[in-house]
């Protein structure tokens, strides 16, 4: 146990004092690593919990950032507004979209959710009135807080990661509560599930617009950290990429989100030092990960402890 | 003092393609008792089963239950009304801890938002306390304290049945379905379960219960045969094994 708290507070220690000390293309990357843990939180639920392949993420990501851009640069509301604006549409729209789809199980609800990325990514381009299309919308000014304006990736990295500290209390929570519970009953077993009077329906749907929202407030950090969005950040592959976070890091696993959202955000831009190789380089790195760690990396750790545990009560017997 | 029915069964019939699986079945189950149902393989108990639990919409029939039609509500409200069921693959939560199994079984005796659960509110802290304590006395109960911390899927087939059992108790079921609960479990075990079964009725469960296994079926105070369909005998036990009709069909002698 002081073991933990010690590790913890190393982490705590390394993370408050990183941005400092990287450069600030790096600091960059951590604060989209942030922004990238809060999206993947989400699906991580949907996956590790209720087995569900979540691949429309990357559409409440963008109803964020377009709620955030177009309140606070169109409205010229002030950035909250933004946030909630963008919060509560994706919601909705989960609510409403996610009645309908999580009917479906396996294959054919991840095609689902595909189809409604799709969807969302031609609306996003065809509708240019709202998001600008193409060209986008740009000028979106940096978040202030009481006057502290959130400028530099330094800055605004404490921010987002304060925001993906508190989601992951959040799911936390959810995952240990009575719904937590449910879920993995459901995993397991729907059958038994629905004899013990679990909501199958329901639950999914709720964790879907945990799902969302936590999407949406992404969408919301980016826009604020980028500045500009246009339809490009919202396709496919950014849903895509967006599912690659549990996959990698592992479902389950809080820090497992982490680590799969350090991959996806860093090793390409590591990667692309390469030249044109790097796209195959990602691709082949992923196919490791996938195909040697299937439980994600921090199945891997799971199991290298273990494996010492195991070793360490072999030597004392 | 014949007891007001829990469950009537009237005229239910079903098809799976061409093939009539119920012919119009028919009998009550009076609350407070143990009703079995026996037949050979084939003959329609666990469709009748799937029928009562919500899992399958007969074609034909009705089904009330305390007096009210059941056949529109959902798995779940039966569930909520105390109509609890088990399978004859015992479906535990692999994955999960024995104890977590049975936490799952009290889950629908308590109420939190989902917003509540993501927030951790006293008041989502308190039932979990309360679904703790409940599962924790099951576990007590059930003899399953020392399987407590195991994932399921490590349990043999007995012990999965009588976590199977434990985790449908705990929610206070009215009327619990037994299906093939003797399936793969030896002798001892059976005789276990046959304890399980009288107590549980004892406490005012009642039980209907499908089993090929005519040791286990002397538990229930009336039995009803099927075959190929339809009910060809009824009464009690003695009765049944002295019936010409079922010592063809069904004991082939």
């Amino acid at each position: 146990m002081t073991s933990r708290l010690f590790w913890i507070a190393v982490a705590l220690a390394v993370w408050a004092v990183l941005p400092f000390v990287v450069p600030r293309n790096i600091a960059d990357l951590l604060v989209f690593t942030g922004i990238y843990s809060i999206a993947g939180l989400g699906i991580g639920l949907l996956l590790g919990h209720c087995g569900i392949v979540n691949l429309a993420q990357a559409t409440f990501y963008g109803l964020g950032a377009y709620a955030s851009a177009y309140c606070t640069v169109m409205m010229g509301l002030p950035s909250a507004v933004g946030f909630v604006a963008g919060a509560v549409i994706s919601m909705a729209l989960a609510y409403v979209i996610g009645r309908p789809i999580l009917r479906l199980t396996g294959y054919f609800l991840a095609l689902g959710t595909l189809a409604l990325s799709a969807i969302a990514s031609a609306l996003f381009f065809e509708w240019d009135w709202l998001t600008g299309g193409t060209l986008g919308i740009g000028g979106i000014p940096k978040l202030d807080l009481f006057g502290f304006v959130l400028d530099r990736p330094s800055r605004y990295y404490f921010f987002v990661w304060i925001v993906a500290f508190a989601c992951m209390a959040v799911a936390r929570n959810l995952v240990n509560s009575r719904t937590g519970l449910m879920l993995r009953a459901m995993r397991d077993s729907s059958t038994a599930a629905a004899s013990l009077s679990i909501d199958l329906q329901g639950l999914r749907t709720r964790v879907f617009v945990v799902c969302a929202l936590f999407g949406s407030l992404a969408g919301s950090l980016f826009a604020h950290h980028a500045s500009f969005v246009s339809t490009q950040s919202f396709t496919v592959d950014r849903s895509i990429s967006f599912l690659l976070i549990p996959v990698i890091g592992g479902a389950t696993s809080i820090p497992g989100i982490v680590a799969g959202a350090v991959f996806v955000t860093f090793l390409p831009e590591f990667l692309s030092k390469l030249g044109d190789i790097h796209q195959i380089l990602f691709g082949l790195a992923l196919v490791a990960v996938v195909v040697m760690l299937p439980d994600g990396l921090m199945g891997a750790v799971g199991r290298i402890r273990a494996w010492r545990a195991a070793r360490r009560g072999g030597d004392a017997g | 003092m014949p007891a007001e029915p829990i469950l009537s069964l009237n005229e239910i019939g079903h098809r799976f393609g061409g093939l009539n699986v119920l012919r119009s079945v028919t009998f009550d189950v009076p609350e407070g008792g143990i009703v079995g149902l026996i037949g050979p393989n084939g003959s329609g108990k666990t469709t009748l089963f799937n029928i009562v639990s919500g899992y399958i919409r007969p074609l034909m029939g009705t089904v009330a239950y305390r007096g009210v039609p059941l056949l529109r509500d959902s798995i779940q409200k039966r569930g909520l009304a105390g109509l609890v069921r088990t399978f004859q693959t015992p479906q535990v939560f692999e994955q999960m801890t024995v104890f977590e199994n049975v936490m799952v079984g009290c889950a629908k005796l308590t109420r939190t938002t989902m917003l509540q659960d993501l927030l951790r509110t006293p008041a989502a802290r308190g039932q979990m306390r309360d679904i703790r304590e409940l599962a924790e006395a099951a576990c007590e109960r059930f003899h399953l304290k020392g399987l407590r911390d195991l994932p399921a899927a490590s349990l043999t087939a007995g012990q999965r049945r009588i976590l199977e059992i434990a985790r449908a108790v705990v929610g206070k079921p009215r009327l619990l379905l037994l299906d093939e609960p003797s399936s793969g479990l030896n002798a001892q075990e059976i005789e276990n379960l046959r304890d399980w079964i009288v107590r549980l009725n004892g406490e005012g469960i009642t039980i209907l219960l499908v089993s090929h296994d005519m040791g286990l079926m002397t538990v229930a105070h009336t039995v009803h045969t099927l075959y190929f369909g339809e009910i060809v005998a009824s009464g009690d036990m003695a009765t049944i094994q002295r019936d010409p009709r079922v010592r063809e069909v069904y004991l082939g002698v």
